[in-house]
Protein backbone atom coordinates (compact mmCIF):
# COMPACT_ATOMS: atom_id res chain seq x y z
CA UNK A 1 0.00 0.00 0.00
CA UNK A 2 2.91 2.33 1.00
CA UNK A 3 4.68 1.36 -2.19
CA UNK A 4 1.35 2.58 -4.14
CA UNK A 5 1.24 5.86 -2.56
CA UNK A 6 4.94 6.75 -3.18
CA UNK A 7 4.03 5.63 -6.90
CA UNK A 8 1.55 7.85 -7.09
CA UNK A 9 3.10 11.13 -5.27
CA UNK A 10 6.19 10.21 -7.21
CA UNK A 11 3.74 11.14 -10.30
CA UNK A 12 2.10 13.87 -9.00
CA UNK A 13 5.29 15.29 -7.13
CA UNK A 14 7.17 15.56 -11.14
CA UNK A 15 4.01 17.06 -12.46
CA UNK A 16 3.97 19.85 -9.54
CA UNK A 17 7.99 20.56 -9.91
CA UNK A 18 7.75 20.37 -14.18
CA UNK A 19 4.59 22.83 -13.59
CA UNK A 20 6.35 25.20 -10.61
CA UNK A 21 9.54 25.47 -13.35
CA UNK A 22 7.49 26.62 -16.35
CA UNK A 23 4.30 27.74 -14.72
CA UNK A 24 3.05 27.44 -17.98
CA UNK A 25 -0.30 25.71 -16.97
CA UNK A 26 -0.60 28.07 -13.92
CA UNK A 27 -0.28 31.25 -15.72
CA UNK A 28 -2.57 30.45 -18.49
CA UNK A 29 -5.41 29.36 -16.09
CA UNK A 30 -4.48 32.36 -13.61
CA UNK A 31 -4.64 34.66 -17.20
CA UNK A 32 -7.73 33.46 -17.79
CA UNK A 33 -9.42 34.14 -14.19
CA UNK A 34 -8.37 37.80 -14.32
CA UNK A 35 -9.04 38.37 -17.63
CA UNK A 36 -12.76 36.60 -17.43
CA UNK A 37 -13.70 38.38 -14.02
CA UNK A 38 -12.55 41.87 -16.26
CA UNK A 39 -15.04 40.81 -18.92
CA UNK A 40 -18.02 39.58 -16.71
CA UNK A 41 -17.45 43.10 -15.00
CA UNK A 42 -18.55 44.45 -18.18
CA UNK A 43 -20.67 42.56 -19.34
CA UNK A 44 -23.32 42.44 -16.61
CA UNK A 45 -25.24 45.49 -15.95
CA UNK A 46 -24.88 45.78 -12.05
CA UNK A 47 -27.70 48.34 -12.63
CA UNK A 48 -30.46 45.52 -13.23
CA UNK A 49 -28.71 42.66 -12.30
CA UNK A 50 -27.50 42.01 -8.40
CA UNK A 51 -23.83 39.92 -9.12
CA UNK A 52 -24.34 38.58 -5.84
CA UNK A 53 -27.46 37.05 -6.74
CA UNK A 54 -25.35 34.92 -9.86
CA UNK A 55 -22.11 34.80 -8.11
CA UNK A 56 -21.95 30.91 -8.12
CA UNK A 57 -23.27 30.76 -11.37
CA UNK A 58 -20.10 33.08 -12.68
CA UNK A 59 -17.72 31.48 -10.29
CA UNK A 60 -18.41 27.59 -11.50
CA UNK A 61 -18.26 28.91 -15.00
CA UNK A 62 -14.79 29.93 -14.52
CA UNK A 63 -13.82 27.05 -12.93
CA UNK A 64 -15.05 24.86 -15.74
CA UNK A 65 -13.56 26.90 -18.32
CA UNK A 66 -10.83 28.02 -16.77
CA UNK A 67 -9.70 24.57 -15.48
CA UNK A 68 -10.55 22.58 -18.99
CA UNK A 69 -7.70 25.19 -20.38
CA UNK A 70 -5.26 23.71 -17.90
CA UNK A 71 -6.35 20.03 -17.60
CA UNK A 72 -6.50 19.59 -21.25
CA UNK A 73 -2.70 19.88 -21.06
CA UNK A 74 -2.31 17.31 -18.46
CA UNK A 75 -0.92 14.73 -21.04
CA UNK A 76 0.68 17.36 -23.62
CA UNK A 77 4.30 17.29 -22.29
CA UNK A 78 4.70 13.61 -22.31
CA UNK A 79 3.14 13.16 -25.51
CA UNK A 80 5.77 15.85 -27.23
CA UNK A 81 8.67 14.25 -25.68
CA UNK A 82 8.18 10.78 -26.04
CA UNK A 83 8.37 10.57 -22.04
CA UNK A 84 4.74 8.87 -21.58
CA UNK A 85 6.88 5.50 -22.94
CA UNK A 86 9.30 5.89 -20.45
CA UNK A 87 6.75 6.15 -17.56
CA UNK A 88 4.86 3.68 -19.29
CA UNK A 89 7.69 1.01 -18.99
CA UNK A 90 8.57 2.09 -15.37
CA UNK A 91 6.63 -0.36 -12.62
CA UNK A 92 4.16 2.19 -12.03
CA UNK A 93 0.96 0.72 -12.06
CA UNK A 94 -1.56 2.41 -14.48
CA UNK A 95 -3.76 3.19 -11.95
CA UNK A 96 -1.07 4.99 -10.13
CA UNK A 97 -0.56 6.64 -13.12
CA UNK A 98 -3.55 8.17 -13.19
CA UNK A 99 -4.14 8.44 -9.51
CA UNK A 100 -0.87 11.00 -9.51
CA UNK A 101 -2.28 13.10 -12.75
CA UNK A 102 -4.98 13.54 -10.98
CA UNK A 103 -3.18 14.57 -7.41
CA UNK A 104 -1.69 17.08 -9.11
CA UNK A 105 -4.53 18.19 -11.59
CA UNK A 106 -6.18 18.83 -8.05
CA UNK A 107 -3.73 20.70 -6.38
CA UNK A 108 -3.03 23.17 -9.47
CA UNK A 109 -6.80 23.34 -9.82
CA UNK A 110 -7.28 24.05 -6.39
CA UNK A 111 -4.46 27.28 -6.43
CA UNK A 112 -6.94 28.28 -9.31
CA UNK A 113 -10.27 27.98 -7.72
CA UNK A 114 -8.69 30.39 -4.80
CA UNK A 115 -7.67 33.08 -7.07
CA UNK A 116 -11.29 32.70 -8.57
CA UNK A 117 -13.02 33.65 -5.36
CA UNK A 118 -10.19 36.03 -4.63
CA UNK A 119 -10.41 37.81 -7.87
CA UNK A 120 -14.45 37.69 -7.80
CA UNK A 121 -14.87 38.94 -4.11
CA UNK A 122 -12.89 41.78 -5.01
CA UNK A 123 -14.20 42.96 -8.50
CA UNK A 124 -17.70 42.16 -7.63
CA UNK A 125 -17.83 43.35 -4.11
CA UNK A 126 -19.35 40.07 -3.07
CA UNK A 127 -20.32 39.30 0.57
CA UNK A 128 -20.21 36.14 2.46
CA UNK A 129 -21.90 34.80 5.53
CA UNK A 130 -21.90 31.25 4.61
CA UNK A 131 -20.06 28.40 6.57
CA UNK A 132 -16.80 28.43 5.10
CA UNK A 133 -16.00 24.99 6.40
CA UNK A 134 -19.34 24.23 4.01
CA UNK A 135 -18.29 25.77 1.41
CA UNK A 136 -15.02 24.36 1.13
CA UNK A 137 -16.50 20.98 1.01
CA UNK A 138 -18.51 21.88 -1.60
CA UNK A 139 -15.64 23.57 -3.66
CA UNK A 140 -13.51 20.70 -3.30
CA UNK A 141 -15.93 17.71 -3.68
CA UNK A 142 -16.88 19.58 -6.97
CA UNK A 143 -12.92 19.90 -8.01
CA UNK A 144 -12.15 16.63 -7.43
CA UNK A 145 -15.34 15.41 -9.54
CA UNK A 146 -13.97 17.77 -12.59
CA UNK A 147 -10.61 16.85 -12.16
CA UNK A 148 -11.22 12.99 -12.55
CA UNK A 149 -13.17 13.35 -15.88
CA UNK A 150 -10.76 15.56 -16.81
CA UNK A 151 -8.08 13.98 -16.29
CA UNK A 152 -9.03 10.71 -18.21
CA UNK A 153 -10.49 12.83 -21.11
CA UNK A 154 -7.40 14.90 -21.34
CA UNK A 155 -5.43 11.97 -21.89
CA UNK A 156 -7.78 10.89 -24.57
CA UNK A 157 -7.81 13.90 -26.31
CA UNK A 158 -3.93 14.28 -26.10
CA UNK A 159 -3.80 11.27 -28.32
CA UNK A 160 -6.59 12.33 -30.95
CA UNK A 161 -6.41 14.06 -33.69
CA UNK A 162 -8.55 16.39 -32.88
CA UNK A 163 -6.59 17.25 -29.49
CA UNK A 164 -8.25 19.95 -27.56
CA UNK A 165 -11.18 20.67 -28.99
CA UNK A 166 -12.52 17.49 -28.55
CA UNK A 167 -12.16 17.91 -24.75
CA UNK A 168 -15.64 20.13 -24.21
CA UNK A 169 -17.83 18.14 -25.99
CA UNK A 170 -17.18 14.60 -24.28
CA UNK A 171 -17.01 16.16 -20.67
CA UNK A 172 -19.80 19.11 -20.48
CA UNK A 173 -22.57 16.85 -20.93
CA UNK A 174 -20.89 14.35 -17.84
CA UNK A 175 -20.31 17.36 -15.36
CA UNK A 176 -23.88 18.29 -15.53
CA UNK A 177 -24.20 17.23 -11.73
CA UNK A 178 -20.89 19.19 -10.50
CA UNK A 179 -22.26 22.21 -12.25
CA UNK A 180 -25.93 21.42 -11.03
CA UNK A 181 -25.24 20.62 -7.14
CA UNK A 182 -22.29 23.08 -6.65
CA UNK A 183 -24.03 25.70 -8.18
CA UNK A 184 -27.05 25.22 -6.54
CA UNK A 185 -24.61 24.39 -2.85
CA UNK A 186 -22.47 27.36 -3.67
CA UNK A 187 -25.18 30.19 -4.43
CA UNK A 188 -27.14 29.09 -0.61
CA UNK A 189 -24.23 29.06 0.84
CA UNK A 190 -23.50 32.56 -0.37
CA UNK A 191 -27.58 33.68 0.55
CA UNK A 192 -26.25 32.14 4.06
CA UNK A 193 -28.45 29.12 4.10
CA UNK A 194 -28.17 27.17 6.76
CA UNK A 195 -25.34 23.67 6.45
CA UNK A 196 -27.82 21.32 5.98
CA UNK A 197 -29.61 22.83 3.22
CA UNK A 198 -26.52 22.30 1.03
CA UNK A 199 -25.83 18.52 2.60
CA UNK A 200 -27.59 16.62 0.29
CA UNK A 201 -25.94 18.53 -2.78
CA UNK A 202 -22.54 17.36 -0.72
CA UNK A 203 -23.35 14.28 -0.28
CA UNK A 204 -24.04 14.20 -4.34
CA UNK A 205 -20.54 15.95 -5.16
CA UNK A 206 -19.12 13.18 -3.15
CA UNK A 207 -20.82 10.43 -4.94
CA UNK A 208 -19.87 11.46 -8.19
CA UNK A 209 -15.91 12.10 -6.94
CA UNK A 210 -16.13 8.35 -5.60
CA UNK A 211 -17.56 6.99 -8.52
CA UNK A 212 -15.90 8.40 -11.35
CA UNK A 213 -12.12 8.56 -9.49
CA UNK A 214 -12.92 4.38 -8.95
CA UNK A 215 -14.42 4.36 -12.82
CA UNK A 216 -11.38 6.20 -14.12
CA UNK A 217 -8.65 4.80 -12.81
CA UNK A 218 -9.89 1.61 -13.93
CA UNK A 219 -10.54 2.68 -17.22
CA UNK A 220 -7.39 4.79 -17.49
CA UNK A 221 -5.84 1.50 -18.80
CA UNK A 222 -7.50 1.37 -22.27
CA UNK A 223 -6.49 4.34 -22.91
CA UNK A 224 -3.48 5.17 -22.73
CA UNK A 225 -1.88 1.56 -23.74
CA UNK A 226 -1.04 1.41 -27.47
CA UNK B 1 -7.74 -16.86 -46.55
CA UNK B 2 -9.08 -18.33 -43.30
CA UNK B 3 -8.48 -14.68 -41.89
CA UNK B 4 -10.39 -13.14 -44.75
CA UNK B 5 -13.43 -14.89 -43.84
CA UNK B 6 -16.52 -12.66 -42.34
CA UNK B 7 -16.20 -14.07 -38.65
CA UNK B 8 -13.09 -13.23 -37.46
CA UNK B 9 -13.99 -14.20 -33.78
CA UNK B 10 -13.84 -17.82 -33.28
CA UNK B 11 -16.15 -19.14 -35.70
CA UNK B 12 -14.25 -19.30 -39.09
CA UNK B 13 -15.70 -21.94 -40.28
CA UNK B 14 -19.83 -21.02 -40.11
CA UNK B 15 -19.11 -17.55 -41.10
CA UNK B 16 -20.34 -17.38 -44.56
CA UNK B 17 -23.57 -18.96 -43.74
CA UNK B 18 -23.89 -16.55 -40.46
CA UNK B 19 -23.53 -13.36 -42.87
CA UNK B 20 -26.17 -15.01 -45.18
CA UNK B 21 -28.28 -15.83 -42.48
CA UNK B 22 -28.02 -12.44 -41.49
CA UNK B 23 -28.75 -10.76 -44.56
CA UNK B 24 -31.77 -12.28 -44.52
CA UNK B 25 -33.16 -11.13 -41.19
CA UNK B 26 -32.22 -7.39 -42.64
CA UNK B 27 -34.20 -8.30 -44.90
CA UNK B 28 -37.25 -9.61 -43.11
CA UNK B 29 -37.19 -7.55 -40.11
CA UNK B 30 -36.68 -4.46 -41.78
CA UNK B 31 -40.14 -5.57 -44.35
CA UNK B 32 -41.69 -6.66 -41.15
CA UNK B 33 -40.64 -3.31 -39.45
CA UNK B 34 -41.58 -1.12 -42.76
CA UNK B 35 -45.55 -2.69 -42.62
CA UNK B 36 -45.80 -2.04 -39.08
CA UNK B 37 -45.05 1.08 -39.39
CA UNK B 38 -47.21 1.70 -41.96
CA UNK B 39 -50.02 0.18 -40.20
CA UNK B 40 -48.97 2.33 -36.68
CA UNK B 41 -49.57 5.16 -39.24
CA UNK B 42 -53.06 4.26 -40.30
CA UNK B 43 -54.70 3.48 -36.67
CA UNK B 44 -52.77 6.91 -35.52
CA UNK B 45 -54.20 8.64 -38.05
CA UNK B 46 -57.36 7.24 -38.83
CA UNK B 47 -58.61 4.34 -35.89
CA UNK B 48 -57.35 4.97 -32.37
CA UNK B 49 -60.35 7.58 -31.16
CA UNK B 50 -58.78 11.00 -29.81
CA UNK B 51 -57.74 11.74 -25.92
CA UNK B 52 -60.42 13.46 -24.25
CA UNK B 53 -58.20 16.49 -22.36
CA UNK B 54 -55.03 16.91 -24.67
CA UNK B 55 -57.21 16.39 -27.98
CA UNK B 56 -55.39 15.56 -31.49
CA UNK B 57 -51.86 16.29 -30.45
CA UNK B 58 -51.83 13.31 -28.21
CA UNK B 59 -51.96 11.20 -30.81
CA UNK B 60 -47.85 11.97 -31.66
CA UNK B 61 -47.52 10.17 -28.03
CA UNK B 62 -47.72 6.68 -30.31
CA UNK B 63 -44.34 7.64 -32.07
CA UNK B 64 -42.82 9.81 -29.19
CA UNK B 65 -42.87 6.73 -26.58
CA UNK B 66 -41.45 4.12 -28.91
CA UNK B 67 -39.01 6.20 -29.71
CA UNK B 68 -37.61 7.10 -26.02
CA UNK B 69 -37.86 3.00 -25.40
CA UNK B 70 -35.51 2.25 -28.82
CA UNK B 71 -33.02 5.24 -27.62
CA UNK B 72 -32.70 3.95 -24.38
CA UNK B 73 -32.46 0.32 -25.37
CA UNK B 74 -29.81 1.65 -27.64
CA UNK B 75 -28.18 3.24 -25.20
CA UNK B 76 -28.08 0.32 -22.74
CA UNK B 77 -26.57 -2.08 -25.46
CA UNK B 78 -23.76 0.58 -25.95
CA UNK B 79 -22.83 0.54 -22.34
CA UNK B 80 -23.11 -3.66 -22.32
CA UNK B 81 -21.53 -4.44 -25.10
CA UNK B 82 -18.20 -1.70 -24.36
CA UNK B 83 -17.59 -3.32 -20.89
CA UNK B 84 -17.47 -6.79 -22.04
CA UNK B 85 -15.27 -5.48 -25.16
CA UNK B 86 -13.14 -4.05 -23.20
CA UNK B 87 -12.80 -6.92 -20.92
CA UNK B 88 -12.62 -9.29 -23.93
CA UNK B 89 -11.59 -7.34 -26.34
CA UNK B 90 -13.87 -8.86 -29.08
CA UNK B 91 -14.63 -7.00 -32.50
CA UNK B 92 -17.77 -8.16 -32.60
CA UNK B 93 -18.98 -6.49 -29.31
CA UNK B 94 -17.24 -3.32 -30.68
CA UNK B 95 -19.58 -3.66 -33.99
CA UNK B 96 -22.87 -4.23 -31.81
CA UNK B 97 -22.07 -1.27 -29.53
CA UNK B 98 -21.38 1.19 -32.41
CA UNK B 99 -24.56 -0.59 -33.98
CA UNK B 100 -27.08 0.18 -30.88
CA UNK B 101 -25.09 3.84 -30.72
CA UNK B 102 -25.97 4.53 -34.29
CA UNK B 103 -29.77 3.24 -34.35
CA UNK B 104 -30.18 5.01 -30.58
CA UNK B 105 -28.54 8.01 -32.02
CA UNK B 106 -31.47 8.17 -34.60
CA UNK B 107 -34.38 7.26 -32.19
CA UNK B 108 -33.19 10.08 -29.74
CA UNK B 109 -33.22 12.66 -32.84
CA UNK B 110 -36.76 11.14 -33.38
CA UNK B 111 -38.03 11.36 -29.36
CA UNK B 112 -36.10 14.93 -29.59
CA UNK B 113 -37.76 16.28 -32.38
CA UNK B 114 -41.33 15.13 -31.67
CA UNK B 115 -41.00 15.94 -28.11
CA UNK B 116 -41.06 20.06 -28.95
CA UNK B 117 -43.71 19.52 -31.28
CA UNK B 118 -46.13 17.88 -28.90
CA UNK B 119 -45.08 20.84 -26.00
CA UNK B 120 -45.88 23.72 -28.58
CA UNK B 121 -48.97 22.85 -28.24
CA UNK B 122 -49.68 21.64 -25.19
CA UNK B 123 -47.37 23.60 -22.61
CA UNK B 124 -47.54 26.28 -25.23
CA UNK B 125 -43.33 26.46 -25.81
CA UNK B 126 -40.78 25.07 -27.83
CA UNK B 127 -38.43 23.89 -25.26
CA UNK B 128 -39.09 23.98 -21.69
CA UNK B 129 -36.33 22.62 -18.85
CA UNK B 130 -38.47 20.03 -17.95
CA UNK B 131 -36.27 17.48 -16.53
CA UNK B 132 -37.03 14.64 -19.01
CA UNK B 133 -36.52 16.81 -22.09
CA UNK B 134 -33.20 17.84 -20.21
CA UNK B 135 -31.67 14.19 -20.17
CA UNK B 136 -32.73 14.10 -23.61
CA UNK B 137 -30.66 16.53 -25.26
CA UNK B 138 -27.41 15.27 -23.10
CA UNK B 139 -28.34 11.77 -23.95
CA UNK B 140 -27.59 12.60 -27.77
CA UNK B 141 -24.78 14.86 -26.58
CA UNK B 142 -23.00 11.92 -24.74
CA UNK B 143 -24.10 9.80 -27.94
CA UNK B 144 -22.54 12.18 -29.85
CA UNK B 145 -18.87 12.21 -27.99
CA UNK B 146 -19.22 8.28 -28.73
CA UNK B 147 -19.17 8.89 -32.60
CA UNK B 148 -16.78 11.69 -32.40
CA UNK B 149 -14.06 10.34 -30.48
CA UNK B 150 -13.93 6.68 -32.36
CA UNK B 151 -13.05 9.00 -35.78
CA UNK B 152 -10.69 10.85 -34.13
CA UNK B 153 -7.66 8.47 -33.86
CA UNK B 154 -4.89 7.62 -36.56
CA UNK B 155 -4.87 3.85 -34.83
CA UNK B 156 -8.59 2.65 -35.16
CA UNK B 157 -7.99 -0.32 -32.06
CA UNK B 158 -7.61 2.95 -30.28
CA UNK B 159 -10.78 5.08 -31.39
CA UNK B 160 -13.17 1.53 -30.81
CA UNK B 161 -11.37 1.58 -26.96
CA UNK B 162 -11.79 5.29 -26.36
CA UNK B 163 -15.67 4.97 -27.78
CA UNK B 164 -16.01 1.88 -25.11
CA UNK B 165 -14.91 4.24 -22.37
CA UNK B 166 -17.44 7.27 -23.48
CA UNK B 167 -19.98 4.56 -23.37
CA UNK B 168 -19.03 3.14 -19.82
CA UNK B 169 -18.67 6.61 -18.36
CA UNK B 170 -22.30 7.92 -19.99
CA UNK B 171 -23.96 5.21 -18.34
CA UNK B 172 -22.70 5.44 -14.81
CA UNK B 173 -23.06 8.98 -15.32
CA UNK B 174 -27.02 8.94 -16.18
CA UNK B 175 -28.52 7.98 -12.50
CA UNK B 176 -26.98 11.17 -11.23
CA UNK B 177 -27.23 13.42 -14.60
CA UNK B 178 -31.20 12.25 -13.98
CA UNK B 179 -31.33 13.30 -10.11
CA UNK B 180 -29.13 16.79 -11.35
CA UNK B 181 -32.45 17.39 -13.59
CA UNK B 182 -35.23 16.31 -11.48
CA UNK B 183 -34.33 19.31 -9.14
CA UNK B 184 -36.68 20.93 -11.72
CA UNK B 185 -40.50 20.77 -11.87
CA UNK B 186 -41.53 18.14 -14.02
CA UNK B 187 -44.07 19.29 -16.76
CA UNK B 188 -43.55 16.11 -18.50
CA UNK B 189 -46.82 14.19 -18.50
CA UNK B 190 -47.00 11.13 -15.98
CA UNK B 191 -46.15 7.47 -16.78
CA UNK B 192 -50.01 6.77 -17.78
CA UNK B 193 -49.23 3.27 -19.38
CA UNK B 194 -47.17 1.20 -16.36
CA UNK B 195 -48.18 3.74 -13.48
CA UNK B 196 -48.24 1.81 -10.04
CA UNK B 197 -52.17 3.02 -8.86
CA UNK B 198 -53.47 1.67 -12.21
CA UNK B 199 -51.04 -0.41 -14.50
CA UNK B 200 -53.45 -0.75 -17.38
CA UNK B 201 -55.54 1.76 -17.83
CA UNK B 202 -55.60 2.97 -21.34
CA UNK B 203 -58.22 2.44 -23.34
CA UNK B 204 -58.26 -0.98 -25.28
CA UNK B 205 -57.58 0.66 -28.63
CA UNK B 206 -55.25 2.92 -27.50
CA UNK B 207 -52.86 0.30 -25.87
CA UNK B 208 -53.26 -1.73 -28.99
CA UNK B 209 -51.92 1.20 -30.63
CA UNK B 210 -48.61 1.93 -28.26
CA UNK B 211 -48.52 -1.87 -28.75
CA UNK B 212 -48.03 -1.65 -32.93
CA UNK B 213 -45.65 1.33 -32.26
CA UNK B 214 -43.51 -0.25 -29.86
CA UNK B 215 -43.29 -3.72 -32.12
CA UNK B 216 -42.92 -1.52 -35.39
CA UNK B 217 -40.11 0.61 -34.14
CA UNK B 218 -38.70 -3.15 -32.18
CA UNK B 219 -38.46 -4.16 -35.29
CA UNK B 220 -36.93 -1.31 -37.57
CA UNK B 221 -34.02 -1.10 -34.51
CA UNK B 222 -33.24 -4.91 -34.81
CA UNK B 223 -32.96 -4.48 -39.00
CA UNK B 224 -30.79 -1.44 -38.96
CA UNK B 225 -28.79 -2.83 -36.05
CA UNK B 226 -28.09 -5.92 -38.02
CA UNK B 227 -27.09 -4.28 -41.03
CA UNK B 228 -25.03 -2.20 -38.95
CA UNK B 229 -23.45 -4.91 -37.45
CA UNK B 230 -23.19 -6.32 -41.18
CA UNK B 231 -21.57 -3.34 -42.42
CA UNK B 232 -19.00 -3.25 -39.80
CA UNK B 233 -18.11 -6.77 -41.09
CA UNK B 234 -17.85 -5.72 -44.75
CA UNK B 235 -15.36 -3.05 -43.16
CA UNK B 236 -13.21 -5.09 -41.26
CA UNK B 237 -12.67 -7.72 -43.70
CA UNK B 238 -11.81 -4.99 -45.91
CA UNK B 239 -9.27 -3.63 -43.49
CA UNK B 240 -7.88 -7.73 -42.87
CA UNK B 241 -7.38 -7.56 -46.76
CA UNK B 242 -5.69 -4.15 -47.23
CA UNK B 243 -3.58 -5.03 -44.12
CA UNK B 244 -2.75 -8.71 -46.32
CA UNK B 245 -2.32 -6.84 -49.48
CA UNK B 246 1.75 -6.08 -49.00
CA UNK B 247 2.79 -9.15 -47.43
CA UNK B 248 1.33 -11.16 -50.27
CA UNK B 249 3.13 -8.95 -52.59
CA UNK B 250 6.02 -9.17 -50.82
CA UNK B 251 5.96 -13.14 -50.70
CA UNK B 252 5.54 -12.53 -54.32
CA UNK B 253 8.40 -11.08 -55.03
Amino acid sequence: MMAYLQFVWAIARKDLLVEFRTHERLTAMGAFTVLVGLLFSFAIDTALVRTQDIAAALIWMTIIFGGLLGMGRTFRMEEQDGALSGILQSPIPLDALYLGKVLANFILLSMMVALVFVVFTAFFRLQFSGSVVALLGVVSLGVLGFVTLTTLFSAMASRSTMGESLLPVLVFPLLIPVVRFGTQATSRLYAGRPIAEVSGDLRLLAVFAIVFTIACAWLFRFVIEE
Amino acid sequence: MLLLRWSDGGVQSGGDVNQKQMQLGVGVLGALGVVSVLMLHWMVFFWVPTESTMGVVQRIFYIHVPAWWIAFLGFGLVALCSAVYLWLGDERLDRAAVAGAEAGMIFTTVGLLTGPLWGRVAWGTWWEWEPRLTLALILWFIYLGYFLVRKSTVNPEQGKRFAAVVGIIGVLDIPLIHISVTWFRSLHPEAVILSADNPMNLEASMGATIGVGLLAFTLIFASLFLARYLVSGYEHELDLRDAALPVEQGAEA
